[in-house]
């Protein structure tokens, strides 16, 4: 959990995120943050999201459990 | 009395990759109804299978992995002897990458070289040789896209494999006009295909709104890009070389 913690951060574009955070309240929250989500579930973990997967999520901890459950 | 057809394509062999699906597959099935003979290459034999049914003239398949761009030679070699020695080619196998600078991996981005870029290098290498072109008439045809001459966010790996074609073409064109080898190219725009509907799900659903504003006449059918692959494979485009064709509806005419 703390390297997707440590990985989303990166992407945030933030020193540290929390899983009750919500996604769309991220300063840098838009389009080419949504792809770079869909990027790393994909090369990362594998898995294949789409844009409304990644908004549906809503929170960091959403995101985290779609990355594991998908 | 013969018909006049500056297009017709009988008597001459190409080969052809990615025809197993989408532009390939439509180009495929065009220059073979314009009488050419074909060898058609994709790693998906199942695809090539289906593309075969539907040719209506003389086709060889060849499974190749372009990835693996050492092996190109080889398998291009070993199907000359019984089909044929070889008038052109046209480099239609190519693979998307979205993603934003930021999540960009170097890896991945050596990947999308290698399928769509290095292996039309090698192609050009092994299709000039002695044993493989027939020595008249040839031609070569990239296939790029308009992210290849225009930006666009989220595609700089891709934008890079597609731009570098450009050069190539322009290139060989010159180095290749003394064999009497046209080189050019084509850039399409969006065209309704499987790997549109794949890279569409990335993008939030008012997509195919954007995509139809982008395009004046709206997305292409894969046949749109065939007919110009044709003309170019053609007699008919013989005082063509080094261009690079934008077919895509008008999305760079904005």
């Amino acid at each position: 959990m703390e390297q997707f913690k440590s990985e989303l951060a990166e992407i945030l574009e933030v020193d540290s995120v929390e899983m009750t955070q919500e996604l769309e309240s991220f300063e840098c929250w838009d389009s080419l943050t949504i792809l770079s989500i869909i990027a790393l579930s994909s090369e990362t973990y594998n898995v294949t999201l789409s844009a409304a997967d990644v908004k549906n999520a809503k929170t960091v901890g959403g995101l985290y459990e779609l990355f594991n459950t998908k | 009395m013969s018909t006049y057809n500056p297009f017709n394509l009988d008597g001459k062999n190409f080969l052809i990759t990615g025809a197993a699906s989408g532009i390939g597959k439509a180009t495929s099935i065009v220059l073979s109804k314009l009488g050419a003979r074909l060898i058609l290459v994709d790693i998906n034999e199942d695809g090539l299978q289906q593309t075969k049914l539907e040719c209506s003239n003389d086709v060889s398949l060849l499974i190749v992995d372009l990835a693996n761009i050492n092996t190109i030679k080889d398998k291009v070699l070993s199907a000359i002897p019984e089909f044929g020695k070889l008038h052109g080619f046209v480099h239609l196998a190519g693979k998307p990458y979205i993603a934003p600078l930021k999540s960009v991996s170097i890896e991945k981005c050596n990947d999308i070289f290698s399928i769509n870029t290095l292996s039309a290098i090698e192609l050009s290498k092994v299709f000039t040789s002695r044993n493989v072109y027939v020595g008249e008439k040839g031609s070569i045809v990239f296939v790029s896209s308009v992210y290849g001459v225009v930006g666009s966010a989220a595609n700089v790996a891709y934008a890079m494999s597609k731009s570098a074609l450009h050069g190539i073409t322009k290139a060989l064109a010159i180095e290749l006009s003394s064999k009497k080898i046209r080189v050019n190219c084509i850039a399409p725009g969006f065209v309704k295909t499987n790997m549109l509907d794949t890279s569409s799900t990335m993008f939030d659903i008012n997509y195919a709104e954007t995509l139809k504003k982008l395009h004046p006449l709206g997305v292409g059918e894969p046949e749109d890009i065939a007919y110009s692959i044709a003309y170019l494979l053609s007699d008919a485009a013989k005082w063509v070389t080094g261009s690079i064709m934008n077919i895509d509806g008008g999305f760079t005419a904005q």
